[in-house]
């Protein structure tokens, strides 16, 4: 990875980024309904690309091979989160979402709890995670501009997310929906085939490399399982196949379930149900969305083990200081053209670049709709609303750049404690919320409040302690006891407090879960 | 008796329809629960030293090592294979059922 300015994946990096504005320019939203819900004409499969160009960030598309590259076996606990988390949502919520039939998170839960102390609570919990998960966005970015063009860490973060934001203001979410599907098919190809290119130079089956690297990880653990390594034995070829040798099996499981709970509750991909015309497409959508999503997990595994043989047959140690950067320096290590390196740069800008502009747009929608329109100003006209969402979306873009600039933890960190807020907060209450009738705004409200403080107190006091309690429940694994806490809080306080109306009770039964009732 | 008909609890299903939805939740959820954590834990009972190694992750399968290969790459398949059998099953209830779906 040199850090000098390269033509060729400069020129290739430039025609994506202006065919994603050209793609944008061409589908101009024109209204609130047309921005928000992206005219609900894009069929299943469509729906599916989007929102699995929606999910994967620089962190599926470069962090996870790096964690792969570190932590192997232990860090299959990301691939399985981030794709099991799906199944779930699907059964217990997809369809009962889209036919309640709101557009926010916070919409949902102010309608369904009848009370904007929790609409509040839970737009600004939506704006904190949409927010903490874009800065976490950054570090992608910046080592590819970097990586690219020559470019410092400051320069990336402000010149990427000026990208993005014309991007989002000009075109709106009809343009996002349609250039979710090209930029997935962009980050899909960048990704898939320089592994071929890999496999076939190490002398692995090619022809489907994310089968090929089966004997990548068997030769890890038996031809070069010896290679011990002064950085420190946790980088020992043998304990990167062994299930338990990095972290051990309750970590293993607290962090599934924490990422599993988190993307279940991620505002930015609840929404995405509502670009579908009914609820058949919703969950249908969803089978095409993990497919796609599938393609990229499947493979950063082989990135990972095959950079791991590189280094075993080079004789060099993995190096934690490269990790995030090992998809692009395993395709130089193999001899990959310089410009199809470039392509797999921009696929990662578009992989970080769709995310954060969903996110900036679900984080936006929160503000104009929830906040301005729903508890502000009710009788705010469509165009102000616009206008609103607009500023919105600027002005949140700043924030993300000012914390990018200077971040509070490391990215990956980062990252970790949005999915935690989303598991602890967002999920419960959406769970409860349609599957228990009984559960009312104080419980609701109580809900959030407890998931939202403990996260904090665990990820801020527990990082880094060695006490009982913060071993109990790691800072960025905490759902695995905390969505629990959360969820019996609701239910306690809950049943401690009058029941819903009855109004928002026939709703749910009638409208939400289709009971017929003679 | 007409205000207490209005009631959601996944464990007291309401109505025919509710009560085979739920029935098929479950059965999704238990085996993505079983195949994901059950796998896990199964690697903890069988383990002969504490880094988890066993049979299992002896056994080599389509060149992987057999847990590897579950975890890394069978469990996704598995994923994907629940979610169409869960649409496949609900979409054949609300054709039984006669519950068109409303735009």
């Amino acid at each position: 990875m040199e850090s000098s300015f390269k033509l060729g994946p400069a020129i290739i990096l430039v025609i994506v980024l202006i065919a994603f504005i050209g793609i944008g320019v061409g589908h101009k939203a024109k209204d609130q309904d047309d921005y928000w819900a992206a005219g609900r004409g894009i069929g299943r499969i469509g729906a599916g690309a989007a929102i699995a160009s929606n999910w994967m960030s620089a962190a599926s598309f470069l962090g996870m091979a790096g964690l792969l590259y570190l932590k192997g076996y232990f860090a299959l606990a990301y691939v399985i989160g981030w794709t099991g988390g799906y199944v779930m949502l699907l059964v217990l919520m997809a369809g009962q979402i889209r036919r309640f039939g709101k557009y926010t998170a916070a919409d949902f839960i102010g309608d369904r709890f009848e009370s904007q102390a929790a609409r509040l609570i839970a737009a600004l919990t939506a704006i904190i995670i949409s927010l903490t998960y874009a800065i976490g966005q950054y570090k992608g970015i910046a080592m590819m501009f970097q990586w690219v063009f020559g470019m410092p860490y400051a320069t990336s973060v402000i010149v990427g997310t000026a990208v993005v934001l014309a991007y989002i203001i000009i075109a709106g979410m009809l343009g996002a929906t349609k250039n979710m599907q090209f930029q997935y098919c962009i980050i899909i190809t960048a990704f898939i085939f320089p592994l071929i290119f890999i496999a076939k130079k190490l002398g692995y089956f090619y022809l489907i490399p994310e089968i090929g690297y089966g004997s990548a990880v068997w030769d890890l653990g038996h031809k070069f399982a010896g290679v011990t390594t002064a950085a420190g034995d946790s980088l020992e070829n043998l304990k990167y196949v062994q299930p338990w040798g990095i972290g051990s099996t309750y970590k293993w499981i607290a962090l599934c379930f924490t990422l599993m709970v988190g993307t279940a509750g991620l505002p930015h991909v609840l929404s995405r149900f509502y670009v579908v015309p009914n609820t058949r497409d919703a969950r249908w959508s969803v089978v095409w969305g993990l497919f796609f999503i599938g393609l990229l997990y499947w493979s950063s595994p082989a990135y990972a083990a095959f950079a791991r043989v590189q280094n075993a047959i080079a004789g060099v140690q993995p190096v934690k200081a490269l990790a995030d950067a090992i998809v692009v320096t395993a395709a130089e290590n193999a001899g990959l053209p310089q410009w199809f390196c470039g392509y797999l740069a921009a696929g990662a800008i578009s992989a970080a670049f769709s995310t954060v502009s969903g996110l900036l747009l679900a984080a936006g929608g929160a503000v104009s709709h929830d906040i301005y329109y729903r508890i502000v100003n009710p009788n705010a006209s469509e165009s102000s609303r616009m206008m609103v969402s607009k500023v919105a979306v600027f002005g949140l873009g700043l924030i993300v750049i000012i914390f990018a600039l200077k971040p509070f933890a490391l990215i990956a960190q980062i990252v970790a404690m949005a999915f935690a807020i989303a598991g602890n907060t967002i999920f419960p209450t959406f769970l409860l919320g349609i599957w228990w009738s009984r559960s009312n705004k104080q419980g609701c409200i109580a809900g959030m409040l407890v998931g939202l403080f403990l996260t904090a107190f665990f990820f801020f006091w527990g990082k880094g302690n060695s006490h009982w309690l913060a071993q109990l429940i790691p800072f960025t694994s905490s759902s695995l006891i905390l969505m629990p806490v959360a969820l019996f809080t609701n239910i306690i306080v809950s049943s401690m407090t009058p029941p819903p109306s009855k109004e928002i009770r026939k709703f749910l039964c009638e409208q939400v879960h289709g009971i017929e009732f003679d | 008796m007409s205000e207490d008909r209005y009631h959601i609890n996944i464990f007291k299903p309401n109505g025919e329809f509710q009560k085979t939805e739920i029935s098929y939740i479950w059965l999704i959820l238990a085996i993505w629960g079983i195949a994901t954590y059950g796998f896990q834990i199964l690697l903890r009972i069988v383990q002969r030293n504490p880094q988890g190694e066993s049979f299992l992750t002896d056994m080599n399968f389509l060149g992987f090592p057999f847990h590897y290969w579950f975890t890394g790459q069978f469990l996704i398949i598995l994923f994907i294979l629940l979610c169409i059998w869960f649409n496949i099953m609900i979409d054949g209830l609300e054709d039984r059922m006669g519950k068109g779906d409303v735009a």
